[in-house]
């Protein structure tokens, strides 16, 4: 079995695999608590349409998907303003939006052919140095804005009429966590591509949320279990020939599913 | 006669400009009174708690306050599913105190089990907070407000709902809170209730009355505040028939 991940390429995605695995633990967890799993997922599928023309014009995919959801974030709020609730409707218009202009580009300008695969669904066999690079960085500011900003996130999102009244700032820390997740999306997209973010960002949480009884527990329990779903998903396609990326959303989309069954009825 | 720990004069102010939810509102709460806030759902009461919280977008008129309030909110607003503990809850009362770069400090945490013992719950402060009964939960969040220590404690609605003991036990606190100097301004649609306490205050998208329960609280005051909800008993006396429904 460990033959399977001797080559450099395999041993870099075990690198990216443990490096993703600390930014699910650490933001997963904030994530399903504050209900941010539609945003996760439509953060990346907003970068879709940059990172088609991230490769004819030249630029590093990374800087275009941070534009295109610079773009997405500005036109939500913009949609969003004034209509307290149809926060969502606005966010699934935009995100329709960035998949059919992703696809038109893709299909009838730049002619992008099978490359879209690899945008889509993104690939942990193909990482550069730089992708490592950029993760690890992504994955060091998180645990810092965790260790520094936890008691707000923590107040936020348990009472978010009453946590300005405990003398805890929200506006900035909020701001910060936004930031955090849409920078998560942005290194994962390499490894998981524009579609798949939430495999690693949303699904390992939401499963370990069903477990845990605290929050370090579920930052501790997502990290690991994004880190052996994503090794586990990796052997597999490796043995199947598959993609690594649809491999691990099957693998965790059966682990959730067995883990919600298992705890149907739990208070 | 001791200075008040809040007061507001021509308080008025709401969500969007131009549109007041809650106009006129001038009134004093000293140490060692509970102000009850009665009115109808929309009539004002957490607009009131919002201004004198600082968070209301639109505010005009006076507010001064002997010190930053607790606020308890109603404990059906809580999230049950949350990973957090009795504890966790009333360990949040002291996070405005400590800088973000420190820890929760030692006496912090024997802050917290203190203020949960205080209101009963000391054998239950590592379990789940939305495992507890509504009237625990409530009682919890009032230890957090304890745990902040504040001069001046906004409870909205905390006896709506809840089980007898959680209910005695509350309104024994209340006292206690008083004999420390504290004011505590209640929303409540308990008229009996408010009775008992020291001042009332009734709103209706205006300030209705306010002052001594007895002097206060006339049939036409009731009128006034509650309007179509106001329900007269055979006997005489009145009740209000009041539909809880989600903010």
């Amino acid at each position: 079995m460990l033959d399977a991940f001797s080559a450099p390429y395999m041993q870099r995605a075990l690198v990216e695999i443990a490096l993703l695995a600390v930014l699910a633990g650490v933001l997963g967890a904030w994530i399903v608590l504050r209900r941010l799993a539609f945003f996760t997922h439509s953060v990346g599928t907003a970068t879709f349409p940059g990172l088609v023309v991230a490769g004819p014009w030249g630029i590093a995919p990374q800087l275009a998907a941070l534009i295109a959801a610079l773009g997405f974030a500005g036109a939500r709020e913009r949609l969003a303003r004034g209509r307290e609730g149809e926060e969502d409707a606005a966010t699934g218009i935009l995100l329709v939006g960035a998949l059919a202009l992703g696809a038109l580009l893709a299909s009838d300008v730049y002619r992008s052919g099978a490359g879209v695969d690899r945008l889509l669904f993104g690939t942990l066999i193909g990482l550069s140095g730089r992708d490592l690079a950029l993760t690890a960085l992504a994955a060091a500011l998180a645990l810092a804005a965790d260790a520094a900003l936890r008691r707000a996130w923590l107040a936020r999102a348990f009472d978010p009429d009453g946590a300005r009244a405990l003398g805890v700032a929200v506006a900035w820390p909020e701001r910060i966590l936004l930031a955090a997740v849409a920078g998560a999306v942005i290194v994962a997209l390499a490894a998981v591509g524009a579609l798949l973010v939430s495999v690693v960002l949303v699904v390992p949480a939401a499963t370990v949320r069903l477990l845990a009884r605290d929050v370090r527990t579920l930052q501790l329990g997502t990290g690991a279990l994004a880190a052996v779903e994503g090794v586990a998903a990796l052997w597999l396609a490796d043995g199947l020939n598959v993609s690594p990326g649809p491999a691990m959303a099957v693998l965790g989309g059966a682990v959730f599913a067995l883990v919600a069954l298992l705890t149907r009825g739990r208070s | 006669m001791s200075a008040p720990l809040v007061r507001t004069e021509e308080l008025s102010g709401g969500y969007r400009p131009g549109t007041d939810a809650l106009t006129g509102v001038t009134f004093a709460a000293e140490a060692g009174e509970v102000v009850a806030i009665l009115g109808p759902n929309g009539g004002g009461k957490s607009t009131l708690f919002r201004a004198l919280l600082g968070e209301l977008p639109q505010r005009r008129g006076t507010v001064e306050l002997a010190g930053r309030p607790a606020y308890v909110p109603q404990t059906e607003r809580a999230r049950l599913d949350f990973p957090v503990s009795a504890l966790d809850v009333a360990l949040m009362g002291a996070y405005g105190r400590t800088p973000w770069y420190r820890r929760l400090a030692r006496a912090d945490r024997a802050a917290a089990r203190a203020a949960l013992a205080r209101v009963g719950l000391e054998a239950e402060a590592g379990e789940r907070f939305g495992a507890l009964s509504g009237g625990q939960r409530q009682r919890v969040l009032i230890a957090r407000a304890l745990v902040q220590d504040a001069p001046v404690l906004l409870l909205d609605e905390p006896l709506s709902g809840v089980d007898a003991p959680s209910a005695a036990r509350i309104e024994a606190l209340f006292e206690e809170l008083r004999g420390e100097g504290r004011a505590l301004l209640v929303a409540t649609h308990d008229v009996r209730q408010a009775r008992s306490w020291q001042r009332v205050l009734c709103l209706h998208g205006r300030q209705i009355a306010y002052g001594d329960p007895a002097a206060v609280l006339t049939p036409d005051v009731l009128q006034a505040t509650y309007g179509a909800e106001l329900v007269v008993l055979g006997d005489g006396s009145t009740a209000i028939a009041v539909e809880h429904h989600e903010h």
